[in-house]
Formats: structure tokens, C-alpha cells, sequence
């Protein structure tokens, strides 16, 4: 069968798919103690993707990308989405890439941006590439270059990560059939993979460029709805600081923050001074936290890290520095764009872009004048 | 899932107008102020002229000032205590009126004559230049129209769905505020307050000056409108479980070193008595709102 088909209780089944992502672990088996290996994860067909699970797999490892036959899986669902696992009664073997069923573009429903929810998978978009920036990761012990960007239709952007180099370039409109969604970082985003195909279309219709990164802000309230986005705009007025907000110290090699001169993962380390605020910023419908690095913080504040570690030198309190920056920000109205993640404790805000923000007064005042006049007052 | 919650926009009047309390279950839940104009606010933004503090403070070592802020609606206490030292150090740094953005917690007092006292405890407090003060209650007015639309939108079709309100990007705390003011202030002059906030717009315009307000006295003053709802006098089966729950909270009081009743004690001593602990919360906080029973430190009860 092919994945988007897939449901549980269909009676025996078998089908061919690719590992996408995958992940060993140890279960500790309650009864006895002993440990029973699993290797869980991704299986993709380009028709649709589910979760696996693999008891005892092969000694010799799975690897991503490897193409299995699966008879006979236990297929359950879990949130209502689809899952496999491979217990003693399941075979799986090799499989050739040819074996894949074929996806014809055709037969996969079009989509729009917003209506891309996690899990949908088996689905045809056409949108404006917005950025794309190559860039190198290790996966294990493997380098690879993948793609990340954003790309965007009329009703919104999503975030894109392209594990092949399709040759996409910022401006250009294009059709993606055989993607998949997945939470990167508390981000929604858009997975092109070797069976993702990517044509190449005219259609000047699709905002360009610049009015996507000109769109303007959401309400905080739209956005925790929306549980962030790629490509977020809100404006508000900052009305605080979390900690650590201020003079930091990181890591030279990860650039995590020390404390106590300790780094999580490389122990005992020199910290390298930095800038950044941890901005409250709010809109009236709700508050989210803006991560600003030392440019910003630097251009927000008027204040350069140097010129900070001097006063320190001066009088080494870092709560005064820290008060410092409070004032200078509180009550400021920004406008910031940026992915946007959400967590237990609201949306957070990697800022691409904050800058101050002026009101027409006058313009303002006559709006507000109109809707007064016009009401039931 | 609790997101830090948001600075609602509102000018004055909104909070002078507000007798409504909403607690959350639990010992640590928000409490919110409902208004008689769509807000549940917790936590409130303000802009407008702050009068110089005065300490009000009876113990010199925990600090206490007030000072109360004037938009063209009228007038609210805030306040900053030794628990917001930044709050309290901005709210005693000038000894004029000064334009000024307020950050707080909205806290509603129920005093034992019944009449309600708000005020805003600081949490952040700036002294502003006139644009930004005009822009900050241009924010106010244009959120309070916003919130009364949706309040005429929501009386004129009681049956719309709140789905269908969000995904026209109205907040879901707005839709759900709207609905519960409608309920608990079925007498509320939403009309007159409308016409009021056309002093908040010539501010805006920059049209009223701010020493044209008149000066009140810096403190708090008795709600005008929107009558207390009338409550059914208590029955005799709830008066004899209220004078159960005064008797033990006297025992345990008396027996304690502090003086206070410790809640959780009490509230084992009326169980063994078969006044179960959801229904002696109840008649506890019926105590509490008349001013009967206060609880100075979370978890410890006197009487009033």
C-alpha cells in the first residue's frame, strides 16, 4: 500500500518507503532489566510519511535514506496519526529506490500555506521562494548541505529545509509536490527530501519578495493562535526584560551561555562577553519574547558592548547595567520579524529584523475621531 | 497551558467602571478584574499624568507608595511596594506631575462597606515624553472601541460562534471577556462610556492639555456606576454552616502562635464536622467578599 493509505486495522499489509529520519535507543525492560534496542523515526513513500518503530533492528544500523520492504507492521495511530512498528512478526528487507510507488503530481490534492498543519504530508503547493541559504550540517558523522529558506503564497509563509540541492533562488515561483511537515525548534516546516520534485512555474500572481517581508504585524493573540510561524511580524511596546538580559558570558566553541564559568557541554571555559536582551515585548492581545542578539541590542540600547565592559570595570555591578537597559527599552514601541516558536510559556521571537516604530499622531487621532463619530455614541 | 499575561489597553474610566472579580481554581491561579466593557484584565498598559507619591506605608520597613494616574476619563491609584523596588523608586523619583506609562496588576479591594476600591500595583513604570503618552492611549481608545464593537456585534447575534469571531482575528480572550461582561453587567452604559472616550481622542489630537484635568486627591475614589449584583439573602442552612466555620476559625486562631487560622486546618476541623471542603471554600470566600473573614497571607485567615 501506499503510506497516505495506510490506516490500522487493514489486515495484513505491505509496503516500500524510505527512512527519513531515525534515532536508536535502549528501552530498559521493566520485568527483568534487560535492554532491547529500537531504532524509531520517519518512513516516507513521497505519498505520505508515518512514524516507526523498530524493535530489534539489524546489528549493522539503519541509516538514513535506506529504502525497506515492510510485510506485515502492527499499525496503530497515535493522535490521531498513523504509526508502524516492526516486532518479530514483521519482515523487512532491502528495497530498491524503483520499488518506491510512483507519485504522479496529479493525484496529490493542492494546498495553501495556511492551511499546512502538521501532520499533512501528500500534498502540492505553489509559492514564491523568499530565501534560501545553503548551509552545512553534521548528521551523526556525516556532513551534509542542506537548503533552508522560507517560501510563501498569498496566505502565508512557511519555513522550507531542502535536504537536495533543487537549485532554488530567492525570487523565483515554483511547484513542490512530495514534501512533508515537520517541528523544527517549535517551527512548522516545509521537508524537501531526494523524492520531492520541484518544477519550475510562472505565476506572477504570488506576492513577491518584498511584500512578504513587508507584511504587516499580526496581533500577538493571531500568533499564539497560530502556535508562531516562519516568517512572524508583531508590534508592540516593550514592558520588560527576562534574565539573562545584559552582559553575558559565552562559550568560545558553542556559544552557550556559562555560568559559574562553566559551559554544559565543554565544561570549564573562558566566556567570551556578549550583549542581548530578552525583550517583553506586548501588544495589548498578548506578550511574546524577543531574543535580541548584540546588534540589536547595541542599536536599541546606544550603548556598545565595549563601552558596557568599561563601566563594568568602572563599577562592577552588572544589576545596574542590567536596570540601564530596562529603562532604555521600557515603553519603547517595536516592530519585530522573525521566525516565531511557541512553548508552555508563549511564542518566542528570533528577531531577522526590530526596528522603532513612529505614529502618525494626527493620523491616529482623526481615525479614532471617525470611528467615535460613526458609532452609537 | 498559562501564557504571561497580556497588558490590556484601557483608559481609566474602564477601571473606575470595574466591580467584577474573577479568581482562577487554585491557590496560584490569576486572579482577573472583569470590566463592564470586554476586559478580563489581570495585568492592564497605561498612559496618562502621574501625581507625585505618597507614602501610605505604616511599617518603615516595608515601603508603600501611591500616587494616581490622570488620563482625560479619570483616575486610578497605583501603587509600588518593597516587591517591585525599580516600580517603587520610579514612582518616588519626581516630585511633579509628569506624563508616564504605567505596567501593573490590577487589584480589586471589597471593603467591608461594600464599596470597591482598584488600584494598580506597578510592576514597571516610565516617565514618557507627550507623543509617546498620546500614542499609548491612542492604543486605549482604539482597543476599547475594538472591544465594544465586539460587544454590540455579540448582543446583536448572541448565537456567532466564537471560532468564527477568531478566525477573524479577534483574540479568543476578547470573545469570551465580551461575553462574560454582557452577562454580569446587564445594566452597563456602554454608550455613555463611548462618549466619554472622546476626551481620550482630542488628548490623542493633542488638542487637551493635560493641566486642564482637574486635580483630585491622590486616592482612590468610590465606583459611580454599575450597581453590585444583589445576592439572595443566605438561607438558614448556610447561615449555621457560616457561624460553623467563624466558631472553628476562632478555635484555631485562638490555638495558633501567629494568631491566624491556618486555612487548611480549618478547613480539616469543618470536614470532620461534615461541612465538606468544596462547600466550606465557598462559604469561606461568601465570608471573605463580605468582609467577615480576610486572609492577610495566603493560607492564613482572621477575622475582618
Amino acid at each position: 500500500v501506499r503510506l497516505r493509505d495506510l490506516r490500522p486495522a487493514d489486515g495484513p499489509v505491505e509496503f516500500v518507503a524510505r527512512v527519513v529520519t531515525c534515532e536508536r535507543r535502549e528501552i530498559t525492560r521493566k520485568s527483568d532489566g534487560s535492554r532491547r534496542p529500537l531504532v524509531s523515526g520517519l518512513l516516507s513513500d513521497g505519498t505520505g510519511t508515518v512514524r516507526f518503530t523498530w524493535w530489534d533492528p539489524p546489528r549493522e544500523g539503519v541509516e538514513r535514506g535506506l529504502v525497506i520492504r515492510v510485510v506485515g507492521p502492527e499499525v496503530s495511530e497515535y493522535r490521531s496519526r498513523t504509526e508502524v512498528s516492526f516486532t518479530w512478526r514483521t519482515r523487512v528487507g532491502p528495497a530498491s529506490v524503483a520499488e518506491l510507488p510512483a507519485v504522479d503530481p496529479a493525484d496529490v490534492p493542492e494546498k495553501v500555506v495556511r492551511d499546512l498543519h502538521l501532520p499533512d504530508e501528500g500534498f502540492r503547493v505553489s509559492v514564491r521562494v523568499v530565501r534560501i541559504v545553503e548551509r552545512a550540517v553534521s548528521v551523526g558523522e556525516e556532513r551534509r548541505v542542506v537548503y533552508d529558506g522560507l517560501v510563501a503564497d498569498g496566505t502565508g509563509s512557511i519555513a522550507l529545509s531542502a535536504w537536495t540541492d533543487f537549485g532554488l533562488r530567492a525570487g523565483e515561483t515554483v511547484e513542490i509536490v512530495g514534501g512533508y511537515l515537520r517541528a523544527f525548534r517549535g517551527i512548522t516546516q516545509l521537508v524537501l527530501d531526494e523524492r520531492a520534485t520541484v518544477r519550475r512555474i510562472q505565476r506572477p500572481d504570488l506576492p513577491d519578495v518584498a511584500a512578504v517581508l513587508s507584511a504587516p504585524p499580526l496581533s500577538m493573540a493571531r500568533v499564539e493562535e497560530a502556535g508562531g510561524g516562519a516568517a512572524v511580524s508583531v508590534e508592540g511596546l516593550v514592558v520588560g526584560l527576562l534574565p539573562p538580559s545584559g552582559l553575558v558570558y559565552r562559550c568560545p566553541q558553542c556559544r552557550r551561555g556559562v555560568q559559574g564559568g562553566t559551559c554544559r557541554v565543554h565544561g570549564r571555559v573562558e566566556g567570551v562577553a556578549d550583549l542581548r536582551a530578552r525583550i517583553v515585548l506586548d501588544d495589548g492581545t498578548g506578550a511574546v519574547t524577543v531574543n535580541a542578539g548584540r546588534v540589536e541590542t547595541e542599536r536599541l540600547w546606544g550603548v556598545t558592548l565595549d563601552a558596557v565592559r568599561a563601566r563594568l570595570r568602572a563599577s562592577p555591578d552588572p544589576s545596574v547595567l542590567e536596570g540601564e537597559l530596562l529603562d532604555a527599552l521600557l515603553g519603547r514601541r517595536l516592530r519585530v520579524r522573525g521566525p516565531a516558536s511557541m512553548d508552555d510559556f508563549g511564542v518566542t521571537i528570533q528577531p531577522d529584523s526590530v526596528e522603532s516604530v513612529d505614529v502618525d499622531l494626527d493620523a491616529t487621532a482623526e481615525r479614532l475621531a471617525a470611528r467615535l463619530g460613526g458609532g452609537r455614541a | 497551558v498559562s501564557f504571561r499575561e497580556p497588558a490590556w489597553r484601557v483608559v481609566t474610566r474602564e477601571l473606575e467602571s470595574s466591580l467584577e472579580e474573577e479568581k482562577g481554581p487554585g491557590e496560584r491561579a490569576a486572579s482577573h478584574v472583569l470590566s463592564p466593557f470586554g476586559s478580563r484584565m489581570n495585568r492592564v498598559l497605561l498612559a496618562g499624568i502621574l501625581s507625585p507619591a505618597e507614602s501610605i506605608g505604616r511599617d518603615e520597613s516595608q515601603p508603600f507608595w501611591r500616587a494616581r494616574l490622570a488620563d482625560p476619563t479619570g483616575a486610578v491609584a497605583v501603587t509600588a511596594g518593597t516587591y517591585q523596588p525599580r516600580a517603587m523608586a520610579q514612582l518616588r523619583s519626581s516630585d511633579a506631575s509628569r506624563s508616564a506609562l504605567v505596567v501593573g496588576r490590577v487589584h480589586l479591594y471589597r471593603g467591608r462597606d461594600r464599596v470597591s476600591y482598584l488600584s494598580v500595583r506597578a510592576e514597571s513604570l516610565r516617565s514618557l515624553g507627550e507623543g509617546e503618552e498620546r500614542a499609548a492611549l491612542a492604543d486605549a481608545v482604539r482597543h476599547t472601541l475594538d472591544r465594544l464593537d465586539l460587544i454590540a456585534r455579540l448582543e446583536g447575534d448572541p448565537g456567532i460562534s466564537d471560532e468564527a469571531l477568531v478566525s477573524e482575528g479577534i483574540p479568543r480572550g476578547w470573545v469570551s471577556a465580551a461575553r462574560e461582561s454582557i452577562r454580569r453587567y446587564p445594566e452597563a452604559d456602554r454608550a455613555q462610556f463611548r462618549h466619554e472616550l472622546r476626551a481620550a481622542v482630542r488628548r490623542v489630537s493633542g488638542i487637551a492639555l493635560p493641566e486642564e484635568a482637574p486635580e483630585l486627591p491622590a486616592t482612590v475614589r468610590r465606583r459611580r456606576d454599575a450597581p453590585l449584583p444583589v445576592r439572595p439573602p443566605p438561607s438558614a442552612a448556610e447561615r449555621a454552616e457560616e457561624s460553623l466555620l467563624l466558631e472553628f476559625l476562632d478555635q484555631v486562631a485562638e490555638s495558633s502562635l501567629d494568631a491566624y487560622a491556618d486555612r487548611r486546618e480549618l478547613l480539616a476541623r469543618v470536614g470532620s464536622r461534615g461541612l465538606g471542603s468544596d462547600r466550606a471554600e465557598e462559604v469561606l470566600s461568601r465570608l471573605e467578599e463580605e468582609g467577615v473573614v480576610d486572609e492577610p497571607i495566603v493560607g492564613k485567615l482572621r477575622r475582618a
